[in-house]
């Protein structure tokens, strides 16, 4: 079986080498002549740079410094000239050798740029898809790490929230809202330089217990080395993705070498950053007040052994700011770009190479380090036939942190709580009434991750309008980490020595390989353009882990020496495979200019599924109608562009890990008596298959006065139906879930806009502001017998899926000074099952950004405003009870003190009073908890000084000052209001200052 | 020219479109096989599983290493001394150890769920062993020895399931359509099903140890656990009988007279032991109970407990151990002596010994009216720790005396007393002089809320613990 397999996936690659040589006989046969001209705008000035290329084939030159080109074409091919910022021009070559061209300035660009939609590329134009994009000259302005951050804000539809501000960790990106049940499976598909990314967490969770949310492995790629990303959010745009499109497709382009001159480009880049904001906390008066009258509340005049911080024990004079102490310090950032590219028409290359390090807010010597290095390497034959592209990103991290997430230690820590730090600079333990915090800092946690990203394009055009590709990718990710836990952990009391000194190593790699080869063949039958394209997909992922640890030293030093270790387990050692592939294709038809079709479809196979489930079809049509090109608009003064365009299809979701359909035990790692143990990996069920959404959307883009307001509205529903979900198991069970598709439907429907204009367009002073909103609402709709599923508590038909059913609140008894709640059954009771039945969203309501970019002279400031309408938790959820040990916030004080009392929090307990801490636990899941955390931020701004051409000539120069996340408008009390994990360090306040050269 | 272009292009492309055609027709054919992955190396089908012994074995161990790492048998100890009068608590306020202290539990405690859900999940890999064999070819004695000891284990997590939380389900099998709307029985129900697992476990194991070092139960064992478990159940002659078949096996099972090599990893008088995770690991008891320095960082043991002693007794101290600071003292237990990791583990995690099946004897027969029998048994424990044999009058002073003895002698061991007090309904008249927060209504933990949540046939919740507005 498996020789087979082998021999069918040669057979693909002999193919392609096969359309190769057949395409270099056919060579030698073309008849061509030379010819020349130049290109200038309508003042007659000569343009430098211009390309021209002639369709459908990678021919193609550069205007020198006169404007002027020379070029060998045949009388049957057409000249596309372009340039950017004027409109693109066709002319067909027939037997004139010599041209003059005057091309026409386009403030928009709409026509020409090109966008990549991944198989294929498009125009904006000409999308009948609903496509967004981010460009470097966007993404360089800010100083970020990860590839996700530069796009927050920028796209409509495309939500996205930083996890933590702990470096390296990751974001949580929503293209139009959660499709599936699953939580973890609304990750988008990630596809760079064609190569498909895989975006799940890599690492042990044992090990990285220090981020939360993951690592991503998206932090491997240099935002500076990025020259576009797109995303693809509707059927026509992601059905050509097939099972993997539902949730919307990111393709990231890296930038690549350009003809011309050898041209170098140096930046650097320095910043300090530091916490959003803190929370308002009590000081030690005031908590200790709510400490003692917890007590007197429980009728507890003795204080208990272990209540140091009131029973006398610890200075009740003393106060410390734990949040300045662990979280309150700058981190620096250093970045360090520099690339050289070039080359001629036939042959150009790009290198590139970066450094980042970051330090991070916690005290102690923490770093974060990335180094990466980029190539590509571009050949087009003599005739332009052949074109060759390698694209290689190998990139290094270096991060160490502190083994442990520290934000939810500030919140147990008293104000009052002892010194971190001896007379003689040994940790404080205060005679074993606390553990000190910094305790955990003996614990450290470090990792390496290696990326390499390798891809090769090859085409031939074998005969005019056929071209034949095909694209070779293979990833490779390693991760190794290690998270040392010493002995001195632990309080020096309990006796513990380095024989209890303990290391958890783990060894992750994950590597990919994939071919594409694809066939394209286009056609201009007089009024009618027709393009086509076949190809199709093989994959291959194989995943390794191994994660042991080792127990015991004779000494702390050796501790990362696994050899000196008194015993070692091996935790776990998995291998696993994921194969895919596929077969994909498009029609595209365009009548006259104006009226486009596109077809898109794909068959998808995946080894995710058991036998039987494997396969299955997604397709869409859309469909475009550009009437500003009707004669009856083409003379309009205002109107300049109008396009209609829809799109109807269905899309898959595979995101469900492999092997689940197997029954199977796992070795676990775990061994009894020296046999290497077995454990029920997981509840069986063969028969799940494909979560498919069927995605519909309408949309109007316009464009006035020459393009100069651009406005584009667009609606959509997607549903997604088939849910594959892990469905919530009771405990008796013996497991939390089982895999299976559920017949539930899932409605994202919203509205996307976006609105650029250019008010000023002078020579001295340029400004362009774009704005883009989404309203979108997410809707459960379908869901058979959903009071009598195990969803019952979490669901409601007709509601999104990211409610809270909670408690709804209704005061302080006078009486009894607890928190009341309605009783919906009207049992007398108040059970969580019955009447946690107010209902609360935290789905944002909306979201945009507005960007500005503002140039006078030299100068230029962009910077963008990032507003987004939603509710979450207080930040108070995070603190426990008052009068339990550990810090609160300032809005316990307004507390029931006896009978009569109106006020806004209910008596305090030490602890003992369990109806005072049921109706605390209850307030938490009330509605009383959810509040308005609405922002309006200045996510971005970016100010820049380029240096006039004369004071070095050949040179230029920019000097920068960026900023990220520096000011927030919000009524949110707590960390950050962006922040989900809230109790995770928020993202921070990036303030940078830098130069760059070119030359 | 042109022509010969145009001929040999037309030539070329019919072909290499035909070609094209074909490969995709033969691509999408070998889609299926392409598809075919290999097994990832650290599984192993069920199926498989069950064809061989070692590998049945595996799956069996791989029970006993999640009760060593999680769920209630290896946290006794520790949480339910604190819950009843064996452990003072001194670690951080307001932590989830200081909730079992105070008996201030409630439904959403994390130890409450996980104490449930890692029990149902021994339970159903139990469970899983069992179907195995029922599909299995084995020889008989292979099959009795696993299927005894899967029994050992449904019957013993259940029962102390019902212990903790009182009426639960009985989950006999692995099927979980069937196990997802399970309902409660009553506890006295419980109990009676886990005598019929226990017994039959009993009849299944060989005397024999099939591990050396006593980390796997034999027939000695389950009748240990059938004996503890009829003595809650009022089951007298059960429990006299099981435990009288275990004393007889003085080959197997020889009294250690030495207090300091009890809990030695090579005593005889153990029944059943745990093997630790790391060959070098020594017990979570000694690690977490003991401490150098005053004042405690975790626990204690009670004033109560240390006052309770006769001054004679040597297990005050062999098996306790005094710190003092300027101005107090505290004692910890000092039962299991290793603290560190030593290059060889020395003690491992008891779950049954000897002195306990004399105490269950000792009460048998008490109660069966056999007094000079039961002083008998119960002084062959007081006897080691040095003391004079048992005065008392009547049957009645007897059953007193046997309850402080266990008292003394099982300290920090599986919260014995805790639920001694319980089955002799004293939890109240003792515990509420110690404890301020102890309530009639703590002799049960709450039913975990998040399962309450997703399967409703759990209700109601236990008393007190649902609270009006």
């Amino acid at each position: 079986m498996k020789i087979y397999t082998t021999r069918l996936t040669g057979a693909a690659w002999i193919l392609v080498a096969f359309f190769w040589a057949t395409g270099n006989l056919l060579w030698a046969a073309m008849p061509q002549q030379p010819i020349r001209g130049t290109v200038t705008d309508t003042q007659q000035n000569p343009i430098p740079g211009v390309s021209i290329r002639l369709l459908n084939s990678n021919t193609g030159t550069q205007t020198d410094l006169e404007g002027a080109f020379n070029l060998n074409a045949t009388p049957s091919d057409t000249l596309v000239i372009s340039y950017l910022g004027f409109k693109t021009l066709t002319l067909p070559v027939g037997n004139q050798t010599k041209f003059t061209i005057a091309l026409q300035q386009d403030v928009t660009a709409l026509g020409e740029v090109t966008i990549n939609a991944g198989y294929y590329n498009t125009t904006r134009r000409e999308q009948t898809g609903s496509i967004a994009r981010v460009t470097a000259e966007e993404i360089e302005r800010q100083p970020v790490t990860n590839p996700l951050a530069a796009l927050q804000g920028r796209m409509p539809g495309v939500f996205i929230t930083q996890n933590t501000g702990v470096p390296g960790s990751g974001f949580q990106i929503q293209i139009r809202g959660q499709n599936s049940l699953r939580t973890d499976g609304n990750q988008p598909l990630y596809i760079i330089d064609g190569v498909p990314f895989s975006s799940e967490d890599i690492g042990d969770a044992s090990t990285n217990v220090g981020i939360v949310g993951g690592i991503s492995p998206l932090n491997t790629i240099d935002p500076a080395s990025i020259a576009s990303i797109v995303v693809l959010k509707d059927a026509d745009a992601t059905a050509i993705y097939g099972s993997r499109g539902a949730n919307g497709v990111v393709l990231i382009t890296t930038k690549k070498g350009s003809a011309g001159d050898t041209r170098f480009q140096v930046s650097y880049r320095y910043g300090v950053a530091q916490v959003t904001s803190h929370f308002d906390l009590l000081n030690t008066q005031q908590y200790l007040e709510v400490r003692r009258e917890a007590f007197a509340n429980d009728g507890i005049t003795d204080y208990p052994a272990n209540a140091y911080d009131v029973n006398g024990t610890w200075d009740e004079n003393r106060y410390t700011d734990w949040q300045k102490v662990f979280i309150g310090g700058s981190a620096a950032y250093t970045d360090v770009d520099a690339s050289v590219s070039g080359g001629s028409e036939q042959t150009r290359f790009r290198l590139g190479g970066n450094y980042h390090r970051e330090t991070t807010v916690y005290p102690g010597d923490f770093a974060y380090q990335k180094l990466g290095i980029q190539s590509h390497v571009g050949h087009t034959g003599l005739d332009g036939k052949l074109s060759l592209d390698l694209s290689n990103s190998f990139s290094y991290q270096r991060n160490s942190l502190p083994g442990t997430s520290l934000l939810s230690n500030i919140l147990r820590l008293a104000p009052n709580a002892p010194k971190l730090y001896t007379e003689e600079g040994d940790l404080n333990w205060e005679n074993s009434t606390w553990t000190n915090p910094l305790s955990q800092f003996e614990k450290t946690y470090s990792s390496d991750t290696y990326n390499l990203i390798t891809n090769l394009k090859i085409s031939y055009q074998i005969l005019p309008g056929l071209l034949v590709s095909s694209s070779f990718g293979y990833t490779d990710i390693r991760f190794n980490d290690e998270l040392a836990q010493p002995h001195t952990q632990y309080d020096p009391a309990l006796g513990y020595d380095s024989s209890r000194s303990m290391i958890t190593k783990s060894q992750n790699f994950r590597k990919s390989w994939i071919a594409e080869p694809q066939l394209n063949y286009t056609k201009q039958i007089k009024d009618f353009k027709l393009d086509v394209l076949a190809g199709t997909t093989l994959q291959n992922q194989i995943s390794n882990a191994l994660q042991y640890a080792g127990l015991g030293f004779s000494n702390n030093n050796l501790i990362s020496n696994l050899g000196s270790a008194n015993a070692v387990a091996i935790g776990n050692d998995t291998h696993t495979q994921y194969k895919y592939s596929a077969l994909y294709g498009r029609i595209n038809l365009a009548f006259q200019d104006r009226y486009y079709l596109n077809l898109t479809g794909r068959r998808d196979g995946s080894s995710r599924f058991g036998p039987g489930k494997q396969f299955s079809n997604f397709g869409a049509v859309g469909a475009a109608w550009v009437f500003s090109a009707e004669e009856a608009l083409t003379e309009s003064e205002i109107l300049s562009f109008g396009k209609l365009r829809g799109s109807y299809g269905s899309t898959g979701n595979d995101q469900i890990g492999d092997y689940q359909y197997l029954d199977t035990y796992t070795l676990t790692g775990s061994t009894y008596g020296g046999v290497s143990v077995l454990e029920p990996s997981r509840l069986f069920n063969p028969d799940f298959s494909w979560e498919t959404t069927r995605k519909l959307e309408l949309a109007l883009e316009t464009g006035f006065f020459d393009d100069r307001l651009l406005f584009t509205a667009a609606w959509y529903r997607n549903r997604s139906s088939n849910q594959l979900v892990g469905i919530p198991l009771p405990g008796t069970t013996g497991f939390s879930s089982v895999q299976a598709n559920l017949n539930a439907t899932v409605e994202n429907r919203g509205w996307e806009f976006n609105l650029t204009a250019i008010p000023l367009n002078g020579k001295k002073l340029y400004w362009e502001t774009n704005l883009n909103l989404s309203i979108s609402r997410n809707e459960l709709l379908e869901f058979p017998d959903l009071e009598g599923s195990t969803y019952a508590n979490q669901y409601m038909i007709g509601e999104p899926l990211n409610i809270r059913k909670t408690y709804q609140y209704e005061g302080i008894d006078t009486e009894t000074g607890l928190f009341q709640f309605t009783d919906f059954n009207e049992d007398g009771n108040l059970t969580a099952q019955d009447d946690r039945e107010s209902i609360k969203d935290l789905n944002p309501v909306f979201f945009g950004g507005i960007q500005n970019s503002l140039r006078y002279k030299n100068f230029s400031l962009d910077f963008l405003v990032q507003v987004v309408k939603q509710d979450n938790y207080r930040g108070m959820y995070l603190t426990g009870y008052p009068g339990s040990l550990g810090s609160q916030t300032p809005e316990v004080l307004d507390r029931w003190q006896q009978p009569g009392d109106e006020t806004s929090y209910q008596k305090y307990t030490s602890g003992r009073d369990i109806d005072v801490v049921l109706s605390y636990l209850r307030y938490n899941q009330s509605d009383a908890m959810i509040t308005d955390a609405s922002y309006i931020r200045l996510k971005n701004i970016s100010l820049s000084y380029s240096l006039p051409q004369e004071i070095l000539p050949g040179i230029t120069g920019e000097f920068f000052l960026q900023g990220q996340n520096l000011l927030t408008i919000t009524s949110y009390e707590g960390f950050d209001p962006e922040s989900i994990y809230i109790s995770s360090l928020p993202p921070l306040q990036v303030f940078t200052t830098g130069v760059r050269f070119n030359f | 020219m042109k022509t010969h272009y145009l001929k040999f292009a037309s030539f070329g492309a019919s072909k290499i479109l035909s070609l094209v055609a074909l490969s995709l027709v033969v691509f999408t054919a070998s889609c299926e096989s392409f598809l075919e992955v290999d097994l990832p190396a650290s599984q192993l089908t069920a199926t498989a599983v069950y064809e061989d012994e070692q590998t049945a074995t595996a799956a069996l161990l791989g029970v006993y290493a999640d009760m060593r790492a999680a769920g209630i048998l290896s946290n006794l100890y520790y949480q339910m001394s604190l819950y009843g009068d064996d452990l003072d608590y001194y670690g951080s306020a307001s932590s989830a150890e200081e909730q079992f202290y105070t008996n201030s539990l409630i439904p959403s405690h994390p130890t409450v769920s996980s104490w449930w859900n890692a029990s149902y999940s021994q339970i159903y890999a139990a469970n899983a062993v069992l179907e195995g064999l029922e599909t299995s070819d084995f020889n008989e004695a292979f099959t009795n020895q696993l299927e005894g000891e899967a029994l050992l284990v449904r019957g013993l997590v259940h029962f102390y399931l019902s212990a903790l939380y009182g009426d639960v389900p009985y989950v006999r099998t692995a099927n979980y359509q069937q196990n997802t709307t399970v309902g409660k029985i009553p506890a006295a129900k419980v109990l009676e099903e886990t005598l019929v697992d226990l017994s039959r476990a009993a009849s299944l194991l060989p005397w024999e140890y099939t591990a050396g070092d006593r980390t796997r139960p034999n027939k000695g064992v389950a009748l240990a656990l059938l004996a503890r478990i009829a003595l809650y159940a009022g089951e007298w002659q059960q429990a006299l009988d099981a435990a009288t078949l275990i004393i007889n096996r003085s080959d197997l099972y020889v009294w250690q007279n030495d207090l300091n090599q009890v809990f030695l990893k090579e005593s005889e008088s153990t029944l059943w032991q745990w093997y630790p995770a790391f060959s070098n690991r020594n017990t979570a008891e000694a690690s977490v109970l003991s401490f150098t320095t005053a004042p405690p960082p975790r626990v204690a043991l009670t004033a109560d407990l240390l006052s309770s002693f006769d001054t004679g007794d040597a297990r005050l101290s062999n098996w306790i151990n005094p710190v003092s600071n300027a101005s107090d003292t505290f004692y910890h237990a000092y039962k299991y002596k290793t603290r560190s990791n030593t290059p060889v583990a020395v003690e491992y995690s008891i779950v049954m010994r000897l002195a306990e099946v004399y105490l269950i004897r000792s009460e048998a027969y008490a109660r069966l009216d056999q007094l000079e029998l039961a002083a008998t048994d119960l002084n062959t424990v007081r006897s080691r720790a040095a003391l004079a044999d048992v005065a008392y009058n009547g049957k009645e002073e007897l059953l007193e005396q046997i309850l402080i003895e266990r008292r003394h002698e099982l300290f920090t061991e599986a919260g014995h007393r805790f639920f001694d007090l319980k089955r002799t309904n004293r939890l109240d008249a003792v515990l509420s002089l110690l404890k301020s927060g102890w309530k009639a209504t703590d002799e049960l933990l709450p039913l975990p809320e998040s399962e309450l949540l997703i399967n409703p046939n759990l209700m109601p919740q236990n008393l007190g613990y649902q609270s009006g507005n």
